[in-house]
């Protein structure tokens, strides 16, 4: 088992440390509001109550807005990633292809995308809609992959033994047994709907929550701003947690921890790889430029791929194109590397500490998950209030981005050290540092890796939020600017170098990993 | 359709029978025999040398590399396909989110049988399981799953039965019981059964005939016969004769390794 980090004891109930956790946070949050009453940063969690109680109505029509996009874009988007799953088990050879397309575009930019489909779609909640299923099919899709394969041979003899063929494995065998890996994938992808939404109504909606963000950001309405971030926060966790409630009751066994497909086996020869590469390549574009023609949209808004071709390379004025275009990238990889490495390494250094301190670990493990499901992004625009609007805010946004993932993966990880070599560990009378060191750490890394790689197209997700919404820099502003100047032509180019280039990070990641799990864990990289 | 006439257990014929695996692995050496209808044979050989294979081989899970397998004039597909075949796998393999009856169901289902409630729970009292019906494979013991994956096989009342060391994982007692029990299920309807043990006494107390292999790849080195009455007395695996069968059986045993080890120390 590579990524797939079965939790082998259900994750416990633990009342008291959860809501010791939640009331020291409250507790810390009104202290500091208070604290630092006059500054305009900060609403504590009874400003927050009394504002919310006074613009129920208003809040609340907001919420349904957005939970509506939400709620279909979950549908749409889950519902994809069941029939791409199919597509792949009842075609394996195209297995590879589907996951990589399907990665590619989970890659595209959202804030980008959105005001493309806004023009492509007109007024109405469409891009919101659009934006929600592509903010959640790729973390379905995943562990569906491994979790329709995920039942040993013998299973598959009886149903043959019995002269059934796949149809019968399918309904009596995969689909059951890919059933926790969908719960796992249906739980990340409840709070990732919300966030899809929100950001589809940061680029141009008439009404929802993001329209009120936006507003209140613009405002500086320090109360609004925070009551939106509560609400966003608290509505994520709550759909995180029913999700969790529900597999707990349909499940007979915890649903797996699966972050990304599963890496490090199966590096292929560089032949197959450039050859995938390739047929990836052809269909997404034909896949981009066939579906542009089949809606037979505007050239104008939607432009095809011989269009950005053009932009950047053969136009008159690509040179000055490039330049732009490759510049703001620059200025966004400086916020974005920091962020992105920072987020990691207080995350697993995080999970390290709270392994030697198992007490700790129990507390904050709860605390962890709670604060997992909240999608950061669409609490950005608090972020940017308290650490304003230059390079802190952006860095410590995406170091947010990646931290809460990391922090999970990498505990899920540590405790995937098998109980016999830890007793052999205790048998010699080893200490905790050994143990670490030699056995636990050793376990973290598969989980480790597929989070560094998911986290790729977070941390993008996170800047160009930012940037968008906030810094005036960097692609994120580039894409903004060009969305409001109608320069489709930068806003689509924009789009698919940033995808591209988050696939060939996310690429780079898988190669580096395929070398580590090949020393450090043989047998689970296979 | 009258089920009072139920159709006749199958004979199976192995034909030049081999199976090496992609990997080189020389798994099962060119058999030819046949396993008579209605009767039970037991495989009995040193653990890795093949039987399993061979099991998987005569329930066509497995291609052979040469010659065939032959049940009742057919290939193993045709009686798999009619759900008339039941195999026990080495691992018990129950599904886990499936209580022990809802497994027992499975193998109804599978086999395009309606569903019939108490024949599922009269096997599930059978094997000793009364009482767990609605339990979750995940919270029985290794025996109590075997015992669970065995009623599984019988609830089809298949005419092909493979065992693949059934009571492995079972505990001496119950074993004994199951091994007073079971046989009447499939003498009843003269099942065509094939067991799978490493166990000498296991193979006298149940099977009508013998077959001991050789180390890998597996390969006959003795054909005994067991002419003792059915059914079966409790106390026959410590009478005499037994004794000497099952030291016959223990004698083959050791020649067919030690016949092993000198061709391979003369290549
Ligand atoms: N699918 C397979 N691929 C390669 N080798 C196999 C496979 N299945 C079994 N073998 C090998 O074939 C030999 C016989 O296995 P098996 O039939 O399971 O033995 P037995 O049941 O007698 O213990 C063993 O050496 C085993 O490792
Ligand atoms: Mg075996």
């Amino acid at each position: 088992m590579s990524a797939i980090a079965s939790e082998a004891p259900r994750r416990s109930w633990r009342p008291p440390a959860a809501v010791l956790g939640v009331l020291a946070i409250l507790a810390v949050w009104e202290l500091s509001a208070r604290a630092l009453a006059g500054a305009y940063l900060l609403a504590g969690p009874s400003d927050v109550t009394a504002y919310l109680w006074q613009n129920a109505g208003l809040m609340g029509r907001a919420l349904r807005a957005t939970l509506a996009e939400a709620a279909a874009g979950f549908v749409i988007g889950n519902a994809a990633a069941i029939l791409l799953a199919a597509l792949a088990l009842l075609w394996p050879r195209a297995e590879r292809g589907i996951a990589a397309l399907a990665l590619l575009v989970f890659c595209l930019p959202l804030v980008a995308t959105g005001p493309i489909l806004r023009v492509l779609f007109g007024p109405g909640p469409g891009p919101q809609i659009t934006l929600a299923a592509l903010a959640v099919y790729y973390t379905t899709l995943v562990p569906l992959l491994v979790g329709l394969r995920a039942a040993p041979s013998t299973w598959f003899d009886l149903v043959h033994s019995y002269g059934r063929g796949r149809l019968a494995e399918l309904w009596h065998i995969r689909a059951m047994a890919a059933l926790p890996y969908l719960f796992a994938g249906l739980q990340i992808a409840a709070p990732a709907a919300f966030l899809g939404a929100m950001v589809g109504e940061f680029t141009g909606a008439e009404r929802g929550m993001g329209v009120l963000t936006i507003r209140a950001m613009r405002a500086l309405d320090v109360e609004a701003t925070w009551a939106l971030a509560a609400v966003a926060a608290l509505v994520s966790m709550a759909a995180y947690g029913a999700f969790g409630w529900l597999a707990r009751r349909v499940l007979t066994e915890a649903p797996p921890v699966i972050l990304a497909a599963p890496g490090g086996a199966a590096t292929p020869r560089r032949g197959e790889g450039l050859a995938r590469i390739a047929v990836v390549t052809v269909l997404a574009l034909a896949l981009w430029w066939g579906l542009l023609e089949a809606f037979g949209v505007n050239a104008f808004f939607a432009k095809r791929p011989d269009d950005v071709w053009a932009f950047l390379i053969t136009a008159p004025d690509a040179g000055e194109n490039r330049a732009t275009l490759f510049g703001a990238l620059a200025e966004t990889a400086v916020y974005v590397l920091p962020g992105y490495l920072a987020g990691l390494a207080l995350g697993a250094g995080l999970a390290v500490l709270l392994t030697l301190l198992p007490a700790l670990a129990g507390a904050a493990m709860p605390v962890a998950i709670a604060l997992r499901s909240v999608p950061i992004v669409t609490t950005a625009p608090l972020i940017v209030l308290v650490l304003g609007r230059g390079a802190t805010g952006t860095v410590a946004l995406v170091a947010v981005m990646v931290f809460f993932p990391t922090l999970i993966a990498c505990l899920h990880g540590l405790r995937q050290a098998p109980g016999q070599v830890l007793d052999v560990f205790d048998a010699y009378a080893s200490g905790r540092w050994r143990r670490l060191v030699h056995a636990q750490v050793p376990a973290m890394w598969p989980a480790f890796f597929a989070t560094v790689r998911i986290a790729v197209p977070a941390a993008v997700l996170a800047v160009t939020v930012v940037e968008w919404l906030a810094t005036g820099r960097g692609v994120g502003a580039l894409m903004a600017l060009s969305a409001s100047l109608s320069d489709y032509g930068m806003l689509w180019s924009a789009v698919v170098v940033v995808a591209v280039l988050s696939c060939a990070l996310y690429a780079v990641v898988a190669a580096v990993e395929a070398r580590v799990l090949a020393i450090y864990a043989a047998e689970q990289g296979r | 359709m009258a089920s009072s006439v139920p159709p006749p257990p199958p004979a199976i014929a192995l034909d030049g029978l081999a199976k090496t695996f992609p990997g080189g692995v020389e798994a099962v050496a060119p058999t030819t025999l046949t396993l008579e209808a209605g009767r039970t044979t037991a495989l009995v050989g040193p653990s890795g040398c093949g039987k399993s294979t061979i099991l998987r081989l005569i329930a066509g899970l497995e291609t052979p590399s040469a010659g065939g397998v032959d049940i009742a004039g057919e290939p193993p597909l045709a009686i798999r396909r009619r759900g008339e075949l039941a195999v026990a796998f080495q691992d018990p393999s129950l599904l886990p989110w499936r209580s022990v009856r809802g497994n027992v169901a499975l193998a109804m289902t599978l086999a395009r049988r309606p569903t019939d409630p108490r024949a599922i729970d009269r096997l599930i009292d059978l094997v000793g399981l009364g009482g767990f019906g609605d339990t979750r494979p995940g919270a029985l013991s290794g025996g109590m799953r075997q015992r669970a994956a065995i009623a599984r096989c019988l609830v089809t009342e298949p005419r092909l039965l493979l065992l693949d060391e059934p009571f492995g994982a079972v505990d001496e007692l119950t074993r004994r019981q199951l091994a007073q029990d079971l046989p009447r299920i499939w003498e009843a309807r003269g099942t065509t059964t094939l067991l799978v043990t490493h166990s000498v006494s296991e193979a006298v107390t149940l099977a009508d005939r013998i077959l001991v292999f050789s180390p890998r790849p597996a390969t006959v080195v003795a054909d005994i016969d067991v002419p003792f009455e059915r059914p079966r007395a409790p106390g026959l695996a410590t009478r005499p004769e037994a004794i000497a069968l099952a030291e016959r059986v223990s004698s083959a045993l050791a020649e067919g390794r030690a016949a092993r080890e000198r061709s391979l120390a003369a290549q």
